[in-house]
């Protein structure tokens, strides 16, 4: 799962974390869509860039 | 003091705050980022957890949640009046979630005891359940202070600069200056070079301008006494009432200091 | 205590003065604790 906020500056950044998937996935630049959602400094940017989602492979373990 | 506010939103906020020394608007500045208190989960009570998230991992992402706060109706529960610092409705507030999958539990599933309390974004996935997982969980929130935990801190990315100077004498137009500038705000007309006014406080005073004139024609310089500030808040306070409820902190601070003053 | 063979996946009371962990349904070797049934307190940091 995503962090809930940024680690160096505080700022929630995971209740963009669908729209940004949604539409990187639906193809658009990933510039873009930072932008659109008002993410505007580096810090909360690299969140959302550099995140890898792991519940669907950790999920069967259990 | 003059306040000139440039932008102002629900969640940030940028003035420019003049006529003032630099230590008093870091002071506004700490105390928007450390000594507001707001609302934060403090402890969990788990009653299941079959989710992909330890109980701990669980905790942390629900500690992160900011919960708007009314600073009149809580208090910090060291401070508390009321209860003296053993729990009471005055200083904690317990919210309960249960969720079975498959579904993506959000931060607005959050039932809180308080209607007025609720999580500022209701949007905030805390995890992703799978069919059969299952989360059921009782949530204590205490008031706290930022130098204490992230979890309680209001202001984000809470910051200043100095009100930029930039003069010109005797350019000659060359445009050397508004090739360098990384903000592009130097205009060169054929009188010499000028930054527009509108324009002048997006400088950063990195001065490459300065290094790259031969003829040293532009000066960059700050005003020691006006500072722009930006602000964001994380969603526990307005922008506006996270400024104002700063500023009575350390207006709070003063007086204690006075008070103890007048006692020696 | 409360354990669940993985292969059977029926309760199994582990008898400790037994030589060996096995399941006494299946003769599986591997068993996980369950989570108990009580309310775990955290403190969220």
């Amino acid at each position: 799962m995503i962090s809930v906020r940024c680690f160096s500056c505080g700022k929630v950044i995971s209740n963009h974390w669908d729209e940004y998937k949604r539409r990187v996935d639906g193809g658009e630049d990933k510039a873009v869509v930072l932008d659109d959602l008002g993410i505007t400094r580096y810090c909360c940017r690299r969140m959302l860039l550099s995140h890898v989602e792991l519940v669907d492979v950790l999920s069967p373990y259990q | 003091m003059e306040v000139d506010i440039l932008e102002l939103s629900d969640r940030s906020a940028k003035f420019v705050l003049s006529k003032v020394g630099m230590a008093f608007a870091n002071g506004i500045r700490r105390a928007m980022v450390a000594d507001v208190p707001t609302l934060a989960i403090e402890y969990v009570n788990l009653y299941d957890n079959t989710s992909v998230l330890y109980d701990e991992q669980l905790a942390l992402r629900l500690s992160l949640i900011p919960l708007v706060t009314d600073l009149e109706t809580y208090m910090p529960q060291a401070e508390c009046t009321v209860c003296g610092g053993e729990g009471c409705p005055a200083c904690e507030l317990s919210l309960t979630l249960s969720s079975e999958g498959p579904a993506v539990v959000h931060s607005g599933d959050l039932i809180s005891s308080d209607p007025l309390v609720q999580a500022a974004d209701a949007n905030i996935p805390i995890v992703e359940l799978k069919k059969g997982q299952k989360l059921v969980l009782e949530a204590i929130a205490h008031m706290g202070y930022g130098r204490d935990s992230v979890k309680w801190q209001a202001g984000i990315a809470c910051g200043y600069k100095n009100v930029p100077i930039v003069s010109v004498e005797n350019c000659d137009a060359c445009g050397h200056c508004a090739a360098e500038c990384p903000k592009s705000i130097i205009l060169v007309e054929e009188s010499g070079a000028m930054v527009p006014e509108e324009d002048l406080l997006k400088c950063s005073l990195c001065r490459l301008c300065e290094k790259v004139c031969d003829i040293n024609a532009i000066k960059v310089s700050f005003d020691e006494n006006a500072f722009v500030f930006t602000m964001e808040s994380d969603g526990s306070y307005t922008a506006r009432d996270l400024i104002l409820n700063a500023s009575d902190v350390v207006k709070g601070k003063a007086e204690g200091l006075i008070s103890i003053l007048d006692q020696l | 205590m409360g354990y669940k063979c993985t292969r059977c996946k029926q309760k199994v009371e582990i008898d400790y003065e037994y030589t060996g962990i096995r399941c006494p349904y299946c003769g599986h070797r591997i068993l996980v604790k369950e989570r108990p049934t009580t309310i775990k307190p955290i403190k969220a940091e």
